[in-house]
């Protein structure tokens, strides 16, 4: 089991490039569905004829029709799985205040997504958002550019920001009369930039907007954006505030070592039993703990602090009586 | 100027420039003549529905449907927009069907509820352009026209008449060989 939850982050990076690499390939599926459409296949540019060629080849052994392809449609915002709506709870939410009424055949396409929310808590932002693959990457570049000896600040905020931006949004989409959460949502703008880039041959002004986040990320703090701005990870928060899987220190095999709080992204203290509503279940403390003293639980609270773990030099000191060497995973 | 002061007034003179700027002025008086998908509700409900999802555009098989930047106020921003005379709605409800939100109602591929529902325009032939009306046979908007004689008549030396029932779908405007455009869809906000 322990070995197994190990592997769960690679899991997660395989998550990740899935849902990205088909933010890619569907704009490319949708141009080949037009080509089709247009019948006019002499008349493309070589470009477009690449284009044609590739997508077909790589489609043709599955679908005998180009229009079977439309199964799969969209992006995270809101997209169609064989059949299967799907929408991001902030998409609804917003138009619930924008429109100030409810439109039930869109509020259930977000069902699913709330209930796994509330059982897993913002496990959308750690293995589905496509903000999150730049994101990660961009911490990399972080910690080389600190390598380098370039100056990357790592300030505390206040982690309520995001529920003002989440408010805000919403009295802005109340005020306007319109959806305003689409524009300033990273995984929202990075699915319709995409497309644009690619179908409509140019980005957009969300592209700018994305770029900014991640600056703020480089030059204010790591994952800034997601901790303290993002109006869907403040929703997300919200919902999965008692989730029911939530990770857990074993304090009996935590040798203090401190590693978990170094890889958590989101800047949580899984030493100290702190995960809080900003855990995201991305479970790469577990994959990094060298003594698999982190694993999941079910419960709707995080436990108070356990004191120092076991193997540690601290409660080592304070216990010289108890032998913990049996307790100790090789 | 004090330090704060000075930030103070730029912060202000910001937030005044914001509200004066064109995109938020526009944001209440459409400044450019473009259509919404077919079916679409009209303009302010069309706006409050619709989540910028790009579905509906990734869908469209004519690529018919392009999206706004800042060009038409933050309220528009990243929704489905059609300029006629650079690609035409083929009617095909395609978006309709994908859209999630209902700000492009489904509507059947049928020629019934299509002219029944929607109306995205009504097309006006401007007679001082026209070849039609300056002494040439033309009829070309006639002939594009996917509903000839309940959409568009032509008279004598084929000189287009709209009639009531037309939808706005804009394949005259699209077609017209005259520079520039004799033929063009009011749309259905402006009219
Ligand atoms: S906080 Fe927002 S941008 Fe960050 S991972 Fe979650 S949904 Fe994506
Ligand atoms: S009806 Fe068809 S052609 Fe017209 S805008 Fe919708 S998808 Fe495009
Ligand atoms: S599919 Fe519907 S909700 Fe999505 S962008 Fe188009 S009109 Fe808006
Ligand atoms: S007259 Fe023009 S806009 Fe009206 S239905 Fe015919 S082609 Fe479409
Ligand atoms: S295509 Fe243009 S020029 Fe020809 S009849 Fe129609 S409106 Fe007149």
């Amino acid at each position: 089991m322990k070995s197994f939850l190990r592997h769960l982050n690679k899991l997660r990076w395989l998550s990740l490039s899935i849902v990205f690499s088909m933010l890619i390939i569907l704009p490319f599926i949708h141009l080949y569905q037009t080509y089709e459409a247009a019948h006019a296949y002499d008349l493309l540019t070589p470009t477009e004829k690449t284009i044609s060629d590739t997508v077909e080849a790589l489609t043709s052994p599955f679908v005998k029709d180009p229009d079977e392809l439309s199964a799969v449609k969209g992006n995270t915002w809101s997209g169609t799985l064989f059949g299967l709506k799907l929408s991001d709870p902030l998409a609804v939410l917003g138009q619930i205040f924008a429109s100030m009424s409810f439109y039930w055949a869109f509020i259930v396409t977000a069902l699913i997504p709330v209930v796994i929310t509330l059982l897993f808590g913002r496990v959308y932002c750690g293995w589905i958002c496509p903000a999150t693959f730049i994101y990660e990457l961009n911490d990399n570049l972080a910690a080389w550019l600190r390598k380098a000896g370039l100056p990357v600040s790592r300030r505390k905020l206040d982690r309520r920001i995001k529920y003002i931006v989440l408010v805000v949004g919403l009295l802005l989409s109340v005020y306007f009369g319109a959806v305003m959460f689409g524009s300033v949502y990273p995984p929202a703008i990075i699915g319709r930039e995409i497309y644009y880039a690619i179908a409509l041959g140019g980005f957009g002004a969300g592209a700018v907007f994305f770029l900014l986040t991640l600056f703020f990320d480089l030059m204010v703090t790591r994952r800034g954006f997601c901790r303290y701005v993002c109006p869907g990870g403040a929703l997300y928060s919200l919902l999965g505030r008692y989730r029911l899987f939530r990770i857990k220190r074993d304090v009996a095999t935590c040798n203090d070592c401190a590693k978990c709080n170094v890889v958590c992204q989101f800047g949580l203290d899984p030493l100290q039993d702190d995960f809080g509503m900003e855990c995201n279940n991305c479970s790469a403390c577990i994959a990094v703990c060298p003594t698999d003293a982190l694993s999941f639980t079910v419960s709707t609270h995080d436990v108070a602090f356990q004191g120092p773990g076991h193997l540690g030099h601290k409660y080592r000191k304070a216990h010289p009586d108890v032998n913990t060497s049996e307790t100790s995973v090789q | 100027m004090k330090r704060r002061n000075f930030l103070q007034y730029l912060a202000s003179s910001g937030l005044l420039a914001f509200v004066n700027s064109e995109g938020v002025q526009a944001a209440f008086a459409p400044s450019i003549r473009y259509l919404r998908p077919p079916g679409s509700h009209d303009e302010k409900k069309f706006l409050s529905k619709c989540i910028r999802c790009g579905k509906c555009g990734e869908t469209c098989p004519n690529r018919t449907i392009k999206f706004f930047s800042t060009e038409n106020g933050i309220s528009s921003l990243d929704t489905p927009y059609i300029i006629p005379r650079e690609q035409a709605c083929i009617l095909c409800m395609k978006c309709g069907e994908v859209c999630p939100t209902g700000a492009i109602p489904k509507i059947e591929y049928k020629a019934e509820p299509i002219m029944e529902k929607v109306k995205m325009g009504m097309a006006r032939v401007d007679t001082n352009l026209c070849l039609s009306y300056q002494g040439k046979t033309c009829g070309v908007c006639y002939r594009a026209c996917p509903l000839q004689d309940v959409a568009i008549k032509v008279g004598r030396l084929e000189q287009p008449h709209v009639l009531e029932k037309c939808v706005g779908c804009g394949l005259c405007e699209r077609s017209c060989i005259q520079i520039p455009q004799a033929i063009r869809v009011i749309p259905k906000y402006q009219g």
